[in-house]
């Protein structure tokens, strides 16, 4: 099975949308909650306090997943670096992607793009068991340097997709800054999956680029993780 | 949140301790329902001790020991550097063993029983308000200081008021500020090293006689040997941090690995650092002129060899140093005092976090109080004293610790780190500790008992049925 993991900031009160648990019914889920302390602050000591709250809500959010249809567990984490413990989990629970959450009523149309560092091959197999018999639309996106090498493994990826019996739409650009095409191409879609940037997750997660697609987005974000293993 | 262990018992107020079971591995402590990361490495923890230790070694005593001892202050030094080691390697056992917040207290707790726990966990909390206020004190001699570098001459009348002044200033950050100060707390520690790097390593051939013109040497111990004893009981505040360090225990990556090398490790670079400073310090001025130059002798020395831009750095580098060392401490009192009330030996509320800033705002308070109230007596040597006196004590129990632990090698005790030279390590350990105590002035001795039969009699009053000797959780 693959597995996306949905970290939360669960005692701040993030939560995810109706759109999110449907999305991934096809998956295993781990939904991460997280409290950052501050530094003055020993984790155990936040723990005893909260541990309870937060574990009711990740139950909640747990039982949410599980009527959509997909599987889900949770783990609870109090910590002073959410970099270091969403990096973490993900090793340990050997998660395929992370799920940014975003807004999103149920999901029609996804939007995959296959620029970056993660093979493209990996991401079509992600997405294949995403949608799974589902009728999601998909439209691959590529910014790409060279026209025709970019055409070329577009039209590749959209085979595999439509094998499977998925409806798929290419998009390709050349010599545009990526993540603004992907930004604009974005409207009219109600999730997006995209591979993660080199070195980590975490120059993904949390550098500007990532920032810009999650907000100006508005819907959910699935990032597919590098494999890290051999 | 059930009690799992046959021990525990609960206080006056019906509290007992919180005792679950606990998976530690190198990155985080597994709880049946939680998790806590671990986020702190080797270089946080060298941070957090050197950072409490160096502000008071290099920045104050400088001149209260060499107006003591002369240049034998060197020495005193020395001492306190072996004692703190011998010391620093059985903690470092122990803190592999219970890899836990509350550092001291912990081990103590579980390896010598209650009585002995409360002792020195509420020990280990004044301990720190005295060596947080005598940092504080010295801070405000840098910042009089600071001021007549900039040539705003405002006399020493400030230096209890400014002390006063960043003192709350620094409760108040700590109780709202969510920013991360560690990271900062690293890079100050990288600049503080920096500048003595430079400045000792100057002064040092300087004072040897290849630069500059050679310097005349004083007699090495003109006071005789006594003082360099008492000076050492003196100087010991600047030991501390080492067993702060376990205070964060809990937080520490890999535990096995960072712990002893965090403790032991700045035990070692402080301990060179500081009697390379006596070294060049007492080869610029005679003892008596260091003296007379009081805690913030070194800005003198720092212009004696470098000029006025040797004087501003001193100046700059002590503002940084004194604060860092306050910093450090207050976020041990805070750890300090929880360790205890997680163990119903003081109330549970004091350990409440505040929903608007995730900060233990009463636990934070129960230092800061204190600690002001402290600043206002201004007494820089009792203050520095009676601090080491509390911590000496725990270490002297750290030893006994070990040593109890050791023949009894109950089945959780699993230490990664073994102290080496065992049994002799330990007894050395504990007879130094309690030997140094011997030699403080008799105000320092008469507080620091006082202090002690206070937190025993509270035990009697407030915890006596709480029972925590092998509780391990």
């Amino acid at each position: 099975m693959t597995r996306v993991l949905v970290p939360l900031a669960i005692l701040e009160g993030e939560s995810v949308s109706t759109g999110l648990p449907t999305l991934l019914a096809t998956m295993d889920v781990t939904v991460l909650g997280y409290h950052v302390l501050p530094e003055q602050t020993p984790p155990d000591q936040a723990r005893l306090q909260y541990e309870d709250r937060a574990t009711d809500a990740l139950v909640d959010l747990e039982a949410a997943f599980e009527a959509a249809g997909g599987s889900a567990d949770h783990h609870l984490v109090f910590t002073h670096d959410r970099e270091q413990t969403i990096d973490r989990i993900a090793d340990e629970t050997a998660a395929d992607a992370y799920a940014i959450t975003g807004t999103t009523g149920p999901v029609d149309r996804l939007l995959v793009t296959l620029t970056g560092d993660v093979a493209v091959d990996r991401i079509t197999a992600f997405v294949t068991e995403l949608v799974g018999d589902r009728e999601i639309d998909v439209t691959l996106f590529l910014a790409a340097d060279d026209e025709s090498s970019g055409r070329e493994s577009l039209a590749s990826a959209a085979t595999t997709l439509s094998e499977s019996g998925i409806e798929v739409e290419t998009e390709l650009v050349v010599d545009v800054p990526p993540s603004e095409a992907l930004v604009d191409t974005a409207a009219g879609h109600d999730a997006i999956v995209m591979g993660e940037r080199a070195p980590s997750l975490r120059s993904f997660l949390f550098g500007e680029e990532a920032e810009r697609v999650a907000t100006e987005s508005v819907g959910p974000v699935l990032v597919v993780r590098a494999l890290e293993d051999s | 949140m059930s009690d799992s262990s046959s021990v525990g018992g609960t206080n006056i107020e019906g509290e007992s301790p919180q005792l679950e079971p606990t998976i530690e591995t190198d990155e985080a402590t597994i709880t049946d329902d939680a998790e806590l990361e671990r986020t702190l490495g080797l270089s946080g923890g060298l941070a957090i001790g050197i950072g409490t230790m160096i502000g008071a070694g290099i920045f104050v005593f400088p001149g209260l020991a060499a107006g003591r001892a002369g240049p034998a202050a060197a020495g005193s030094f020395a001492i306190g550097a072996l004692v703190a080691l011998l010391v620093a390697l059985p903690a470092s056992e122990l803190a592999t063993a219970m890899p836990k917040s509350g550092g001291g207290y912990y081990y103590i707790s579980r390896g010598l029983g209650a009585l002995a726990g409360t002792v020195v966990g509420l020990s280990l909390w004044f301990g720190l308000v005295f060596a947080t206020a005598f940092y504080l004190v010295g801070f405000g001699y840098y910042a009089v200081d600071t001021l007549a570098e900039l040539g705003v001459a405002v006399g020493d009348g400030l230096v209890i008021p400014l002390a006063l002044l960043f003192g709350a200033g620094f409760t108040v950050l700590n109780v709202t500020g969510t920013e991360n100060a560690a990271k900062l707390q690293n890079g100050i520690v990288a600049l503080l090293l920096s500048i003595l790097a430079v400045f000792l390593g100057y002064g040092g051939l300087d004072a040897v006689g290849l630069l500059g013109d050679p310097s005349t040497p004083e007699q090495f111990a003109p006071f005789g040997t006594m003082p360099v004893l008492t000076t050492a009981a003196l100087v010991f505040t600047s030991y501390l941090g080492f067993a702060q360090v376990a205070t964060v225990a809990g937080e520490m990556k890999d535990p096995g690995r960072n712990l002893p090398l965090a403790m032991v490790g700045s035990v070692l670079i402080v301990g060179v650092l500081y009697v390379a400073t006596i070294f060049v310090a007492t080869s610029a001025f005679g003892g008596d002129r260091l003296a007379e130059l009081g805690e913030t002798a070194m800005v003198e020395v720092g212009r004696h060899y470098l000029g006025a831009a040797g004087a501003v750095a001193i100046v700059f580098g002590g503002l940084l140093a004194t604060m860092s060392s306050a910093n450090a401490s207050v976020l041990s009192t805070s750890r300090a005092i929880y360790a205890v009330s997680k163990d119903a030996l003081l109330p549970r509320r004091a350990s409440r976090i505040n929903l608007r800033y995730g900060t233990p705002h009463v636990a934070l308070g129960m230092a800061g109080g204190p600690i002001l109230a402290l600043v206002a007596t201004g007494r820089v040597e009792v203050l520095a004293e009676v601090a080491s006196f509390l911590h000496l004590v725990m270490y002297g129990l750290i030893c006994v610790a070990l040593l109890a632990l050791r023949r009894d090698e109950p089945e959780w005790y699993d230490p990664d780190f073994r102290a080496p030279g065992y049994p002799v390590v330990p007894i050395l350990g504990a007879l130094a500790s309690f030997a140094l105590i011997g030699f403080m002035q008799r105000t320092s001795q008469l507080v620091g008992i006082a202090i002690m039969v206070a937190t025993a009699g509270w035990y009697a009053y407030y915890a006596r049925d709480v029972t925590l000797k092998g509780a391990l959780q």
